[in-house]
């Protein structure tokens, strides 16, 4: 039974990270490539549009009435900025007729609750047919191997897809709210955006019907697609096709967000110059669509994990506790995987970023956005503590995780010093005579933390004790048989010490350099991190060959303390996800488009922190009254009456599933 | 949220609290007829007495505006939902149910506190609201040199300063700047003795041909580069020499960061200013703003003092003014007459021409009699308290200088000739004809005239 499950995790993982690597290598590696030919290509746009105005002057009366326009963002091969023809209205001087408020709330505020609550649904029904897509093809994969198991995945990916059956019906009102709100609240800035993106609402609208056609084929067609092979693989099939015009969507809708932060394909004046690929695939379009993908894994594996933990609480039998237990693992699993790439993701948006406005990154990690940032870091503490708690609470129910469990206090007091230096803010506001009593404005001695060369060393130094936990609960229930066990056991070893000195170094190293030159100390950083990670559980399962079991993981034994860090965990990803919108969002300050188009409401300011806090935790709350809701919606009709054997006759192992 | 508005977050948690009232009351009425001998009428009145409670004080939230929803929340609804929770704990307790609160109870309390904990703890943190920037700096009346200066300086650091933390005005130019000797962080130049350095820089090689000639279109902003003449009309100097200037560097380090790149400050080698040109979105300053930007730099290292500043107060700023360049006047009758404080004050006074009009103690030859007679020491503080003056100025200085920048501002009454001066005979150049320094000297040597002694 432990190969059996130690093979599908290991199917699993490799099930993510090609799925995974289908989703980002294509958008990095076409950034990098579109960047090359770009050149090319808007030499030969405009070569064509110049030969078309040229044909036109010949065959009209006279010289073609076209107004040429400098694109705000692209430019050609000379690095000039790109010319296009101007093919729509100026952007407008929004004034006061263009703004509709309600008396009980700003208008700001209105909009922010309903873009936020369509983004956490939008988010969850797009997670979940991933999730679905990769235990389907799991469960065809095992069958022959291990029906028991099979039949297991077979019924986790229907349960999740009913459940986000419901939410997606949820999400699309959810969308309809959202349109009314901008349409009623902000009728001047909607139009000018409906100008510039109209046919790309459009195809918005004909993907979101393609997307209910095969989400409701691929679900009412599971049970009769279910026995046969071949109709089973054209179902697993549907949900790549499901996932593919999600993305789609997503990425269609990305590019209205991405447009409004860094703009392209439009003139200063915010005229459009004629080609809709530009404006749609502004500067931020790629790196925004790959981290949300990473979200929204991270964000539907905590919704699932809190979903199976809630259910693991109020399980009647042990065989329904034993079940949400192993959901509560797959999930959390799913999270931490799409968590791990997530920085990166993120790193790449920020360094897009500063290069379509330097003052917009500084803004984000200098300026008045920087303090959202040091609570941002005490989300990610929130998450690495939620995570390490998890593993070292279900490394308990492993037999033989006693060698290891001893380790568990030293990690977590490494995670506590790591995460105190972490949220150690650069300045805070004094009084002047506070200022004189500290000697200037960082602090003589805690000061030293406040700086990137700290704080990027406490976090890898986090990310890496969690790769070691993870590590640690991988073998805890093995007894390692491969003759090199010694020497593996030293490599690991050494890998880790190794780089905990490399990472000390680097970051003690940064406080000698100036600070353009520190920045770059994060690369070697976060490469020691990946390195244990990568290497580290590499050499870890090479050691499991040939290994013996000190006995199952006992599922449905996970402690309370446990079944709340999952609880935790999805608290954190939802209030995180929506900080890190809201500081996207925000950091275009005064501006609805960046530069073209002034946001001149009354709500054109930028929130307190206090403000925002609250704003995201009625979010998280009211986001999760949905939740219950949808779930309780969606459980309504999976109730059944559990038919008890009678006692003495046998049953088989497939029914006890 | 306005101070007049709702809560959004604790008028939904009285809500999620009305609900969990109604829940209690619920499951108590439950619990007690799933068991015999349970006192159903002693219990659901306690337990429903508290979710009418909560109903009632949800009602009561949504009369209140902000600041005293959370006072009475946390005064009293809080507390009232503490009390049923203690009271459900000694039902279940007296009465002996295993099993108590179900788990979605327990997770809510958790979500909740958890959630709130975070609210709380961004409201622990500094809070900065931070405003849009108004479109363009306002100008009210009339200025001193002192306060352009300053306007300058709210520019780049905003009107409110927090110590300890770094106030960004719309300029946003402390984002990667730094202001103070020694005080560099590593992204754009310090600009400790960016004055000084602006005469210096021009004359340097490096400028002439790094990363462009001088006399080349830098084409992201427009500008040409070293040629003051080639500004935007709305931006450019209208006086002084021709020769490119301090001022003109600094300007065109503003309006053009790309035409001169400090070294180890740019992109692709030095040859690309990460700096926004100032004067195009977002930034987006005016002309006067980029001048009050320029007189900021030029005094701010040297507090009190703004002799280096040449650019024009605003209320000169008629277009025809500029670089108030400190060289003497020659004898070319062309060139417009300029005092730059370097003259004793008699050569000063005679050179602006007030002896044709004004009868002024101490000046030689000053008998005009168009004007008043110039005894401002006693005539100024009693001008001030004249119901007919409509002026800004509090004491005597004030009145002085804005009788020479603004003469309009009052019309002293001829009591020999039983009428006012004539209005608008006084000419309101002499803020151009005036540097900054030459005119404070006027005002202080102005301020102390008075009739002599026995007349």
């Amino acid at each position: 039974m432990l190969g059996k499950i130690k093979r599908s995790i290991a199917t699993f993982s490799l099930g993510l990270f090609l799925a995974m690597a289908m989703y980002i290598v294509p958008g990095m590696t076409s950034d990098a490539i579109a960047k090359e030919v770009f050149a090319e290509q808007v030499f030969a746009e405009e070569a064509f549009a110049k030969e078309v105005l040229a044909e036109e002057a010949v065959e009209g009366e006279g010289e073609a009435e076209i107004e040429w326009g400098q694109d705000v963002f692209y430019k050609d091969w000379e690095g000039n900025p790109l010319k296009g023809p101007v093919s729509g209205f100026p952007a407008p001087e929004l004034g006061e007729s263009d703004y509709n408020n309600y008396e009980f709330a700003p208008s700001r505020m209105l909009l922010w609750v309903a873009n936020q609550q369509h983004l956490y649904f939008g988010s969850f029904v797009l997670a979940v047919p991933i999730f679905c897509m990769l235990i389907e093809f799991i469960g065809i994969r095992s069958k022959e191997e291990d029906p028991v198991m099979s039949a297991k995945y077979d019924r986790l990916a229907h349960d999740l897809m009913k459940v986000s059956l419901t939410a997606y019906s949820w999400t699309a009102i959810l969308g309809g709210i959202l349109l009314f709100t901008f349409i009623t609240l902000f009728p001047g800035f909607f139009k000018y955006m409906a100008g510039i993106f109209r046919p790309v609402m459009h195809v918005y609208a004909l993907m979101f019907l393609a997307e209910s056609g095969v989400l409701y084929v691929y679900y009412y067609g599971w049970d009769k697609m279910k026995e046969d092979k071949f109709l089973k693989w054209i179902h697993v099939s549907l949900s790549v096709l499901l996932n593919l015009i999600g993305t789609v969507l997503m990425y269609l809708a990305n590019s209205w967000a991405t447009f409004m932060q860094a703009p392209g394909g439009i003139d200063a004046d915010g005229r459009f110059l004629g080609n809709i690929w530009h404006v749609i695939h502004s500067t931020l379009w790629n790196p925004v669509g790959v981290h949300r993908i990473l979200g929204n894994i991270v964000f539907g594996g905590g919704i699932v994990g809190a979903y199976a933990a809630y259910h693991y609480l109020t399980a009647k039998t042990e065989e329904e506790r034993a079940h949400y237990d192993w959901v509560c693992y797959v999930a959390m699993f799913i999270a931490i995987f799409g968590l791990i790439p997530l920085p990166f993701a993120g790193y790449w948006l920020m360094k897009e970023v500063y290069a379509f406005r330097q003052q917009m990154g500084i803004t984000l990690m200098g300026g008045i956005m920087a303090w959202l940032f040091i609570i941002q870091a005490v989300m990610i503490g929130l998450l690495f503590f939620g995570a390490n708690s998890y593993l070292h609470n279900g490394m308990s129910r492993v037999k033989g995780s006693h060698r290891y469990m001893k380790y568990c206090k030293y990690m977590i007091l490494l995670l506590i010093c790591c995460f105190t230096m972490w949220m150690t803010p650069h300045t805070i506001v004094m009084t002047p005579a506070e200022l004189k009593a500290m000697g200037g404005a960082q602090h003589p001695v805690i000061g030293h933390f406040g700086v990137m060369s700290a704080k990027n060393t406490a976090v890898n130094l986090m990310i890496t004790t969690t790769v070691l936990c993870f590590l640690l609960y991988q073998k805890a229930n093995k007894k390692i048989n491969v003759p090199w066990a010694t020497v593996g056991n030293c490599w690991i070893s050494a890998i880790f010490v190794g780089a905990a000195c490399n990472i000390i170094f680097l970051g003690v190293y940064g406080y000698f350099l100036p600070a353009n030159v520190r920045v770059g100390l994060s690369v070697p950083q976060v490469t020691t991190t990946l390195t244990t990670l990568f290497a580290g559980t590499a050499i870890n399962i090479s050691m499991f060959k040939d290994s013996e079991s000190y006995g199952d993981i006992q599922w449905g034994t996970q402690s309370k303390v446990g079944t709340y860090a999952i609880f935790l965990l999805a608290i954190s990803f939802t209030w995180l996800m929506g900080l890190m919108g809201y500081i996207r969002s925000a950091v275009r300050l005064f501006w609805h488009v960046t530069e073209v188009v002034r946001d001149n409401s009354v709500d054109a300011y930028t929130l307190t922190i206090g403000e925002a806090g609250k704003m995201l935790t009625f979010n998280t709350l009211f986001v999760w009254t949905q939740f219950v809701v949808v779930f309780w919606v969606g459980s309504l009709t999976g109730k059944k009456v559990v038919s008890k054997a009678p006692e003495g006759i046998p049953v088989p192992a497939q029914q006890q599933q | 949220m306005l101070p007049e508005q709702h809560d959004i977050l604790f008028s939904f948690i009285a809500i999620l609290f009305a609900v969990f009232g109604i829940f209690v009351f619920g499951n108590v009425i439950q619990n007690c007829r799933e068991r015999e001998g349970l006192n159903i009428k002693f219990w659901g009145g306690i337990f429903g007495a508290f979710a009418i409670g909560c109903f009632l004080m949800t009602v009561h939230m949504f009369d209140l505006v902000q600041a005293d929803q959370l006072k009475f929340f946390f005064s009293t609804y809080i507390l009232v939902v503490l009390m049923m929770l203690f009271f459900w704990g000694v039902f279940f307790k007296s009465n002996k149910i295993e099993g108590q609160s179900p788990p979605i109870i327990r997770g809510f309390f958790f979500w909740c506190t958890v959630s709130l904990l975070l609210a709380g703890y961004t409201n622990w943190l500094p809070q900065q609201r931070s405003d849009p920037p108004p479109k363009e700096a306002a100008i009210v009346g009339d200025l001193t040199m002192e306060e352009f200066a300053e306007m300058g300086r709210v520019i780049i650091f905003g009107a409110k300063q927090v110590a300890g933390q770094k106030s960004i005005g719309k300029g946003q130019c402390p984002l990667c700047h730094t202001f103070d000797p020694g005080d560099n962080m590593g992204r754009c130049p310090n600009l400790f003795g960016v004055e000084e350095r602006s005469h210096k820089r021009i004359k340097e090689d490096r400028y002439a041909s790094s990363p462009m000639a001088i006399g080349e279109l830098e084409p992201a902003s427009g500008i040409v580069k070293g040629s003051p003449t080639d500004i935007p009309e709305e931006y450019r100097r209208q006086h002084g020499p021709d020769e490119l200037t301090g001022e003109d560097y600094l300007r065109e380090s503003l309006m053009c960061p790309t035409c001169y790149v400090v070294t180890g400050f740019g992109k692709d080698g030095d040859t690309k200013s990460p700096m926004p040109v100032i004067v195009k979105p977002p930034i987006s300053l005016s002309r006067v703003e980029v001048n009050a930007v320029v007189a900021y730099l030029q005094s701010k290292d040297t507090p009190g003092e703004f002799a280096s500043v040449t650019v024009p107060l605003p209320q000169d700023d008629a277009g025809n003014t500029g670089g108030a360049i400190a060289e003497a006047p020659d004898e070319d009758e062309d060139r417009p007459v300029f005092v730059t404080g370097n003259e004793d004050i008699q050569a000063m006074i005679n050179t602006l021409g007030c002896p044709l009009c004004h009868t002024i103690p101490g000046v030689e030859g000053a008998m005009g009699e168009l004007g008043p007679v110039l005894h401002e020491k006693t005539n100024a503080p009693n001008r001030i308290k004249d119901p007919n003056y409509k002026g800004k100025a509090t004491n005597t200085k004030e009145y002085v200088r804005e009788s020479i920048l603004n003469p309009g501002a009052y019309v002293v009454f001829n009591e020999a000739e039983g009428e006012s001066f004539p209005d608008g005979l006084m000419p309101t150049t002499f803020g151009e004809m005036l540097s900054v320094s030459a005119l404070e000297k006027v005002v202080d040597f102005i301020s102390q005239t008075e009739a002599p002694a026995g007349s």
